[in-house]
């Protein structure tokens, strides 16, 4: 049986190949249909006329800006965006320092209590966020800064997910240049901010980015602190959602903008992007 | 580090000062200082307080003490249905969201492990997209598209004559939950596809050839190969799947249905907000976060066991 099939093989071969390739595509092509399509239906019925917005066609006829136009005009937009940047850009730059010292101090010096203190770092994934709102919630109202962007960043200030993300960068910097560094009388400060950083400012990068992400999208540790006042868009659009139930043109042209910096974030750099995801999740 | 320290100190003419010595001591606390302490004032020390509050009524109001009620919380908890509903409808969570996080994306990685990187680039960038947006946007685009009247899925059913009339996807209490993993489930895709993609450049292509030479078919040596190499991922991407669904339901959970119809879209950390937000009842929410917090940790620990002994590592 085998010795028969042998003339005909390659050719049943190469076209089981081309087939599988094809197939291969057609299944890749259908989860991308999946996942990009509810966000272009969000995009493009965002420009559609209040006349089309039910017509379920896959382009707007005319492209119209009302959605917008109504959508700015319902919620502060411009205020909120400069607030959740405000709240996103601290978190991530104030985490990515206190992450960088952790890690350095961590791997740097061998020293009593470095197992239990990493532990104890590494530990914090098994504590829900929700299991302990309640005491973080009465501290911060305590401290008096409920309805303020201060009482959602001072509990975001360090994150233990990011030192134990640049913690094997840090561990796999080699030794023997931070020895050369000190035999130069380099101040701990100085191996660190002249040797060690510069070698590693496209983890630190690509770790930024995904806390920006992070903190961009947190929606529900804000919520519980803001009811009024410093509003975030994640916030607005929340209520935006449950005053205008079925307004859907606006709704979408809200949602665009409350996603309008990821996205555009992800058009420059999305390589970037995947990659620090696939990077510090695999770990 | 310190075996180097010591005898260049020794080189460096005089014996040390006292202070000296301290201050090199201090010198990698004091780096650690600010995400230490950080950490322990805003996870740890909260979490104590959990603990502390499980056996208290309190409304969380500052000028209330709170009462010393012993364990009645759990009592309350154990024998009443809406505990038992959030337990049942996460294990329902975890379940339907396997195919999501674990099944499909293993697959498709699988199958399309050996397409050209540029290809795999585009579709990556494509299929990734909806892990980073924004919780609520996507929920507002997703109430539209399953909404029962003017949403495009129903229309497109009714238009197929595969239904009469729009299905109820986010208020049906029998396919609320379904719904929430769907979307929830949408999102995880094109990652979970990644972290396997990852998973299988990892594995040495020496494998496979040593079984083409011993005339292994192609899903024989996906059998005894891949799987067993790619066991690592799997297991990870279980122990995630099972420990956080009901932290990657929650947004839509707490956006789309407030657990509703009737605690139908409930889970187990949507539960601690209504028992602390919505009752005012922090006691009882905390007794059912000390619950959830110890049963999540019992099964992390059986899952670092498991993956210890089931995965295989290729060293």
């Amino acid at each position: 049986m085998e010795l028969q099939m042998e003339p005909t093989a390659p050719a049943a071969k190469q076209k089981r190949l081309r087939w599988g390739t094809g197939g291969k595509h057609l299944l890749l092509i259908l989860l991308c249909l999946f996942a990009i399509f509810p966000i272009y239906w969000m995009v493009i019925s965002s420009f559609k006329g209040a006349g089309e917005i039910f017509n379920n066609s896959l382009l707007p006829s005319s492209w119209s800006l009302e959605n917008y136009t109504y959508a700015m005009e319902a919620i502060d937009i411009v205020g909120m965006t400069a607030n959740t940047l405000v709240m996103a850009l601290s978190q991530t730059i104030l985490q990515l320092c206190t992450a960088v010292m952790a890690a350095y101090a961590l791997t740097r010096w061998d020293f009593a209590g470095s197992k239990l203190i990493y532990a104890l770092f590494s530990l914090t994934w098994l504590v829900p966020f929700q299991a302990i709102m309640i005491p973080n919630y009465t501290t911060i109202v305590g401290m008096g800064f409920r309805d303020s962007l201060m009482g959602v960043i001072v509990p975001n200030m360090a994150s233990a997910f990011a030192i134990l993300s640049l913690y094997p960068s840090f561990k796999s910097f080699p030794k023997a240049l931070i020895e050369a560094g000190v035999m130069d009388k380099m101040s701990a400060c100085g191996v660190l901010f002249k040797l060690i950083l510069p070698n590693i400012k496209s983890s630190i990068v690509s770790l930024g980015i995904l806390l920006f992400i992070n903190s961009w999208n947190d929606y529900f540790w804000p919520a519980l602190i803001i009811s009024q006042g410093q509003t975030t868009l994640q916030l607005g659009l929340r209520s935006f959602m449950s005053a205008e139930l079925t307004s859907w043109g606006p709704l979408m042209a809200a949602s665009v903008l409350a996603s309008l910096p990821i996205l555009i974030l992800y058009l420059i750099i999305q390589k970037q992007v995947i990659q620090s995801f696939v990077k510090w999740g695999i770990k | 580090m310190s075996e180097i320290a010591l005898p260049l100190e020794q080189i460096s003419v005089r014996r040390p000062s006292v202070v000296k010595t301290v201050l090199k001591r201090a010198t990698p606390f004091l780096f650690l200082a600010p995400a230490l302490l950080l950490v322990l004032f805003w996870v740890y020390r909260p979490l104590v307080e959990t603990f502390a509050l499980s056996t208290k009524q309190w409304n969380m109001n500052p000028n209330v003490e709170p009462i010393n009620v012993g364990l009645d919380n759990f009592r309350y908890i154990f024998t009443h249905p809406d505990f038992l509903q959030a337990v049942l409808n996460t294990a329902i969570y975890i379940l339907a969201m396997l195919p999501f996080s674990v099944i499909i994306p293993m697959i498709l990685a699988i199958v399309t492990n050996n397409l050209s990187n540029r290809a795999k680039n585009i579709y990556r960038a494509l299929f990734f997209l909806p892990m980073i947006m924004p919780p609520v946007a996507i929920s507002a685009v997703w109430r539209w598209l399953m909404h029962p009247v003017n949403g495009l899925i129903n229309s497109i059913l009714i238009k197929m004559g595969l239904i009469e009339e729009g299905i109820r996807f986010l208020s049906d209490e029998n396919m609320v939950l379904f719904s929430i993993v769907i979307i929830a489930g949408w999102k995880m895709i094109g990652f979970s596809t990644l972290m396997f993609s990852a998973g299988l450049t990892g594995i040495d292509k020496s494998y496979y050839e040593a079984a083409s030479v011993d005339g292994h078919r192609r899903w024989k040596q996906t059998l005894s190969i891949t799987i067993p190499l790619l066991s690592p991922t799997i297991m990870l991407m279980i122990m995630m799947s099972v420990l956080m669904t009901a932290q990657w339901t929650f947004a839509y959970i707490d956006v789309l249905t407030q657990g509703g119809p009737a605690g139908a879209s409930t889970n187990v950390y949507y539960l601690l907000w209504t028992y602390g937000f919505k009752n005012f009842n922090s006691g009882l929410s905390a007794a059912a976060a000390v619950v959830f917090f110890i049963g999540f940790g019992l099964l992390a620990l059986l899952f670092t066991r498991l993956t210890r002994k089931i995965a295989f590592y290729d060293n």
